[in-house]
């Protein structure tokens, strides 16, 4: 991959569900180190594009560009492989386990030792046991976890385990992260909290980012791009402020003005 | 180097124990040690390079931190100067932390993460020294002041430096806001905080093997007085929590035998005991009022099955079972509280808190919203240093 490559293009990806097209004929790109929301109504296929980026669902037409490497298809242990992990828009955490040991199933892809190796803690096992710690712990400091690191994540409540989420997500070291509605259901001060923490997680990590979110305000405050779509199509692509300008969006998400319908 | 003196104690230490723990921090939530020996080495690092940087006898370190080792080592390399630490309590209330910055004009400061190094260089932009503990997002800050504590002490001290500190040199300065907005302070010397510290050594028979914890460190100058000199003159462990978050937890973990807290410390731990409670009617409610009596009969049998019943896991709980000496400083508990930990073994002792506020020259201006502006305009002033 050169500089000048994006780390994600989307070439004209198409997916249907027994005939009802979910996706049609998208086509966007992201740069490395930028955030990049996508948004549009419920059922606009936001999430489904998520799916298709890492192979969780294949795309029926288009290919796929991630790290130079052209792909029709993704599959999600490949992209994992490569750096691309997410969270999910209804939790996915293990509830009855505690927020270390969530975090610490983030690390588990960078494990080198084998599990004959882990069973009786031989050869590799301890040194990738305590790296595994040292990155889950880093990133329970980043995300000031600290306070419940031996609770248990069902008991939290769900700003927390929404934070717990992206924790997990962050000990893979991804280069990809992509966020399904990360501040759905918070308050204002939690959504400015994990607000802070994506920006940071950029900053410190340098992390590409794509996120679903239907907080217009916090969608422009946040992000580099946007991608809008509707109905399964692309209506926008742009800076913030292009798309807020876009009469297309405006006309089909963000709404018309009052006095301008007439 | 004169006998009454922090620094003098500090290099005894290093020289008596050199490699008993002096401090446990826990950082990645593993407990990090560092000896007499090299809490010494890094003091002296601090130090010459606080001179370095044009840090002369009777200059004053502020601290906006909360309890770190950093803050307590260079504090110690500011009196290795013969200079003053001033911390001020990061309790304050944003607007009033930056009113008193804006009024102390401090030329050289330890910040302890972003957030403190933009409070302090919204008051004071062309502050000459900042020295920060905690570098996250502190990377594309390019302001020629900002130093991060790592690399200070990775530097070698080539030569020796001898302290310069007297015993009637101001070691502490503790600053704090009147009702009236009237600047105050209150300060304490070497030879005070010794007097103090020895004193406390001695009634409460601590020694070396005693474990303290600092949660709230020399914020008030009861810590100074009553953990700080003691720690230097027994020369026992100061463990620091992860953060303040963690502090309950903390001392769960370490089990401290050296408490030096104030009436709000303890308050705290007997809301954090009460909103955990048993509702009032159930049985285990009875248990509990039943044994926090019991535990104070002259019945033995009674207070045994009390004692292991409930008093025990309550210790446990608030991480006081190896608690020997629970110090208070300053105001004094609610009878309530009091009469809480009395039924719990935790006899809290009072020491007084002697020295008295006075009030400063400088005058206190209520900041303008321009220059609350200018702090959250902070990016392009970054840019523009």
């Amino acid at each position: 991959m050169t500089a000048a490559q994006p780390l994600l293009a989307l070439d004209s990806i198409s997916l249907s569900f027994k005939g009802v097209k979910a996706i049609t004929n998208i086509s966007f790109a992201v740069n490395k180190g930028e955030i990049c929301a996508l948004i549009g109504p419920n059922g606009a296929g936001k999430s489904s594009l998520l799916n298709v980026i890492n192979g969780v669902y294949q795309a029926d037409e288009g290919r796929i560009t991630y790290q130079g490497i052209s792909r029709t298809t993704m599959h999600p242990q490949w992209a994992a492989k490569r750096g691309v992990a997410r969270t999910f828009q209804n939790i996915a955490l293990f509830k009855g386990m505690s927020v270390l040991d969530n975090v610490l199933t983030g690390t588990n892809l960078k494990v080198k030792s084998s599990w004959l190796e882990q069973v009786f803690n031989l050869g590799r096992a301890p040194a990738d046991a305590l790296s595994q710690r040292q990155k889950a712990e880093r990133v329970i400091a980043f995300l000031k976890l600290q306070p419940w690191r031996n609770s248990i994540v069902g008991g939290l409540p769900y700003g927390l385990q929404k934070r717990v989420e992206l924790a997990r997500a962050l000990a893979a070291e991804p280069e990809l992260l992509l966020l399904d509605e990360p501040m759905a259901g918070m308050n204002a001060d939690e959504k400015a909290e994990m607000s802070r923490f994506i920006v940071e997680t950029r900053r410190e990590f340098g992390t590409t980012i794509v996120l679903i979110e239907h907080d217009i305000g916090v969608v422009m405050s946040l992000s580099d791009h946007v991608v809008v779509l509707d109905y399964g199509k692309k209506i926008g692509d742009g800076s913030p402020d292009e798309v807020r300008a876009n009469p297309e969006v405006i006309a089909a998400y963000l709404g018309t003005k009052h006095g301008e319908t007439a | 180097m004169a006998a009454e003196t922090l620094p003098f104690w500090l290099a005894l230490q290093a020289q008596q124990r050199p490699a008993r723990v002096a401090i446990r921090h826990k950082q990645l939530g593993i407990l990090q040690q560092s000896h007499w020996q090299s809490a010494h080495q890094a003091v002296l690092r601090a130090a010459r390079f606080l001179q370095q940087q044009g840090f002369d006898q009777g200059d004053t370190l502020l601290l906006l931190s909360e309890p770190r080792p950093e803050a307590l080592l260079l504090s110690l390399a500011a009196h290795w100067l013969g200079g003053v630490s001033a911390p001020l309590d990061p309790a304050y209330a944003q607007p009033q932390l930056l009113d008193l910055l804006h009024t102390l004009r401090p030329k050289f400061v330890f910040a302890e993460a972003q957030a403190q190094v933009d409070q302090v260089l919204a008051a004071k932009p062309d502050v000459p020294l900042v020295i920060y503990a905690d570098a996250r997002g502190l990377a594309d800050y390019r302001h020629p002041a900002i130093h991060a504590y790592s690399q200070i002490i990775a530097r070698t001290v080539d030569e020796a430096l001898t302290s310069v500190a007297e015993g009637n040199d101001v070691a502490f300065r503790f600053y704090r806001l009147s009702a009236l907005y009237q600047l105050e302070y209150r300060e304490l010397t070497h030879a005070e905080l010794l007097n103090n510290g020895r004193q406390l050594v001695e009634q409460e028979a601590l020694t070396d093997q005693e474990q303290a914890l600092a949660a709230r460190a020399f914020a008030a100058s009861g810590h100074a007085r009553y953990l700080l000199s003691p720690w230097l003159l027994a020369g026992f462990t100061l463990n620091f929590p992860e953060n303040l978050a963690t502090r309950d937890t903390d001392r769960r973990e370490l089990g401290p035998t050296l408490v030096a807290g104030t009436a709000a410390t303890y308050q705290r731990l007997y809301a954090l005991t009460q909103s955990r409670w048993p509702l009032p009617g159930s049985w285990q409610y009875a248990l509990v009022a039943w044994a926090l009596r019991a535990s104070q009969t002259q019945l033995p049998v009674l207070a045994t099955v009390a004692h292991w019943l409930v008093v025990l896991p309550l210790q446990d709980v608030l991480g006081l079972r190896r608690t020997r000496v629970p110090l208070l400083v300053g105001e004094p508990l609610s009878a309530e509280a009091e009469q809480f930990f009395n039924a719990i073994g935790i006899q809290v002792r009072a020491w007084p808190e002697e020295s008295a506020w006075r009030t400063s020259q400088l005058q206190v201006i209520p900041r303008q919203s321009q220059d609350l502006g200018n702090y959250f305009g902070l990016k392009a002033l970054r840019s523009a240093v």
